[in-house]
């Protein structure tokens, strides 16, 4: 009741003199508001400023100063971040911007023309690449594990081969026992539980390559594969790579497709990852030939695969080999099939990390500083134990970064 | 925040404020063109159009790339499957992302609605002033909270939780009730329809709670009293006086918690689980027309048809905001407290 009487009889004089100083105080917190907003801004520009001069160091001439604009794979993006200010410290006059936006947005950019890079996961088609003037410059290697969370058999690396894994997320597959997977792991006591079949709900190059790995691994492949396709209904979609960690760690008996660069993160959560069958392996396990690890060696041996299997040859692939059975098969941008594998143990999701540029430049003195840029990325970029090693990324083979070398002379620079 | 919840409420004709120190009666002094009234005037009525000149662009853009004679009816099947390998047989059927945002909105909707009515009348009637402000402000603080705040607190601290305790216990005591029958391969993870509904509660809470407590706030101070006199209890005023005056708040209440609720994306896209179905219990995974378009929306630059399946979607998302907004300030202004509006 006493509330209800304090603020239901205020003297008129009081609402008038109320309403002044309210009013007042309004005026003041607009002037306060653009006071901030002034602030803000000045900081914001000085920082900035601030900022390039101690990157810069003797960055006066800013006449001569050059911006590379880079955007797309938000796998790439990380160590882009890294690339770009450590090669800006040695080459003060040029400053390289990063977008984190995804493989879809740095290819549509590159195609228009609004970036000078973009960054994806997937390969760009040669002919839509020609189409384009653009070319895929890999620069650098990454993989896809196969994790689970099986309470108590996370320590034990699964044997699975692209069948069983295209036959789960295909809905053939559903319970962990079921035959297939057992035969591939004799002794394991695997658990009569549901099979939870998780992906990406974000437009992704990791469901791209997870796509085509059933697409080539299973007859029965309804779907296609692509950055986007359409799941089982039973099968919940998580938001990038960390959203696949966090969302398995919270599902007992589920299995997700994750890129290499978050192996650490997932193994910090106790999750398993399997033993990817290599494509001899068929699908009834009676011939398990290889399970392959994604160990570093098992990886990189595949970036040269296109290369010394194709003709002419081409990065311009996705090094995926499917386990259809009794066919090796690589999926090639370039359209050939069934090269020889003279590579031992291959790991079945390997990728490589593209970007892509214009052979057209509309202003060839720009587009210098672009592959002077890229070369150094192929070369210092690219050593070892490095920057890449902060994503959890592998270095190119030297037939690859040869093959790059090669491929940037086609661009028309002018100084 | 503060000067709203403190203002005491007015008598039946309110002022305006904004009018009411409208300056010299008119008529008798020619309008001078320079004084600052003129020059005020000039500089912000042409600015006023920029908010109509971006809505109209933002329709037009959308309408030009709509190309809805490519799905026809189907478009509202409930087969959704984008297939990059072979477009022939690609079907963009979007049932299933209308009955999730439907769900989702609906109960979070009624959930907010019990809730914040509840919490508007402990606000305005029961709680002494002190404590009613500092409640107040801190109800409206809930609204400014980024969204993807709200995803982050619900995917990475609630989702486990839902999980592993709150949906296996649902499960098992109201499992004879429709909708809480299910499976543990359904809770696993805890992502679903009941949390994007717990998140969207507390989202729309804060809207709905200040156009309900305001309403409250605007009735006549005489109404309440000669209630009070005649010999009525506290809560018969309530019930016979003031709760029908807040009555007439309700309607623009549900269309905008509505409205907010149907739009929301990045917190849903977090925790509802994405699953493309039919759900067949509450704690199923599915999807909204909003995370629909925002899950997908980097492949469709690769994919035209996919493209144009979004630009549909989106097209219907803003109609159904449109409308709901429309009619939802309509009311709101038809009622009797358009000059408390501005906290909401």
């Amino acid at each position: 009741m006493n509330a209800i009487d304090d603020r239901k009889t205020p003297p008129p004089i009081d609402e008038l003199t109320r309403r002044g100083t309210s009013k007042r105080g309004s005026g003041v917190s607009v002037a306060a508001a653009v006071a901030l907003a002034v602030v803000l801004l000045l900081v914001g520009f000085g920082g900035g400023y601030a900022l390039e001069k101690s990157y810069g160091g003797s960055t006066t001439s800013s006449a001569s100063s050059v911006a590379i604009t880079e955007t797309g794979s938000t796998l790439i993006a990380p160590v882009m971040s890294l690339w770009g200010p450590n090669y800006t410290a040695l080459h003060p006059n040029v400053a390289v911007s990063v977008g984190f936006t995804g493989s879809g947005t740095g290819i549509s950019s590159a195609e228009s023309g609004t970036v000078d890079i973009g960054g994806t996961d997937a390969y760009l088609t040669p002919a839509t690449a020609a189409q384009y003037n653009l070319i895929n410059v890999p620069v650098a290697i990454s993989a896809q594990l196969v994790f689970y969370n099986l309470p108590g058999l996370n320590q034990v690396h699964l044997n699975l081969n692209g069948t069983v894994v295209a036959m789960i997320y295909g809905g053939a597959i559903t319970t962990w026992n079921n035959p297939l997977i057992q035969a591939a792991n004799p002794g394991v006591k695997l658990p009569d539980q549901t099979i939870i079949p998780l992906h990406r709900s974000d437009g992704s190059g990791d469901t791209f390559m997870f796509s085509s790995f059933c697409y080539l691994s299973w007859k029965g492949w309804p779907n296609g594969y692509g950055t986007t396709v359409k799941w089982l209904a039973s099968s919940p979609g998580y938001n990038g790579n960390g959203g696949m960690v966090s969302g398995l760690q919270n599902t007992q008996y589920g299995i997700a497709y994750i890129g290499i660069s978050y192996e650490t993160e997932a193994l910090g959560y106790g999750l398993g990852y399997a033993a990817l069958g290599d494509n001899l392996a068929n699908a009834n396990g009676t011939n398990p030939a290889n399970y392959i690890l994604p160990s570093a060696t098992n990886i990189s041996q595949d970036a040269n695969l296109g290369l010394l299997n194709l003709d002419p040859p081409s990065v311009a692939v996705s090094l995926i080999l499917g386990g259809v059975p009794g066919a090796t098969n690589l999926q090639l941008g370039a359209g050939g099939t069934n090269p020889s594998v003279a590579d031992p143990t291959p790991y079945p999701i390997v990728n490589l990390e593209y970007l892509l540029i214009s052979t057209h430049p509309a202003n060839p003195s720009h587009q210098r500083y672009v592959v002077e840029f890229i070369q150094w990325i192929l070369s210092y970029g690219n050593e070892p134990g490095k920057q890449l090693s902060a994503v959890s990324f592998l270095p190119l083979t030297p037939t690859v970064v040869g093959y790059d070398m090669e491929a940037l002379q086609q661009v028309p620079v002018s100084s | 925040m503060e000067d709203q919840g403190t203002r005491p409420a007015l008598g039946e004709e309110p002022p305006v404020v904004g009018s009411g120190n409208a300056p010299a009666p008119p008529g008798r002094v020619p309008p001078n063109p320079f004084s600052r009234r003129s020059i005020l005037r000039a500089l912000t009525s042409p600015v006023g159009w920029i908010p109509g000149i971006f809505l109209a662009s933002i329709v037009v853009v959308l309408m030009l790339s709509s190309h809805f004679q490519n799905f026809g009816l189907g478009f509202f099947g409930p087969v959704w499957n984008p297939n990059p390998t072979d477009p022939s047989v690609a079907t963009y059927g979007i049932l299933y992302f209308v009955i999730g945002s439907a769900l989702t909105a609906g109960f979070a909707l009624v959930l907010a609605m019990l809730l914040s009515l509840a919490i508007a009348i402990s606000l305005v009637v029961f709680l002494p002033s002190p404590a009613s402000r500092i409640l107040t402000s801190l109800t409206d603080l809930l609204a400014g909270i980024p969204s993807v705040v709200y995803g982050i607190w619900g995917y990475v601290i609630l989702a486990p939780y839902f999980s592993k305790q709150l949906d296996p216990a649902l499960s098992h005591y109201l499992g004879w009730l429709p909708g809480f029958a299910a499976s543990p391969t359904e809770y696993a993870g805890g992502t679903g329809l009941l949390l994007a509904i717990f998140i969207l509660t507390i989202m729309v809470v804060p809207l709905t709670t200040a156009l309900l407590r305001e309403s409250l706030r605007a009735i006549p101070r005489e109404q309440v009293e000669s209630g009070l006199a005649l010999g009525a209890t506290r809560w018969e005023v309530l019930r016979r006086v003031q709760l029908p005056w807040a009555r007439r708040s309700i309607p623009s209440a549900v269309l905008l918690g509505f409205g907010r609720a149907v739009g929301e994306t990045v917190a849903v896209f977090m925790v509802i689980g994405n699953e493309v179905k039919l759900p067949t219990s509450l704690f199923s995974g599915s999807s909204t027309m909003a995370t629909l378009l925002v899950g997908q929306f980097d492949s469709a630059f690769e994919y035209p048809d996919l493209l144009h399946a979004l630009v549909e979607v989106a097209l219907l998302l803003l109609a159904i905001s449109l409308v709901v907004n429309l009619l939802g300030l309509r009311y709101f202004g038809s009622g009797r407290m358009a000059h408390v509006g501005a906290g909401a």
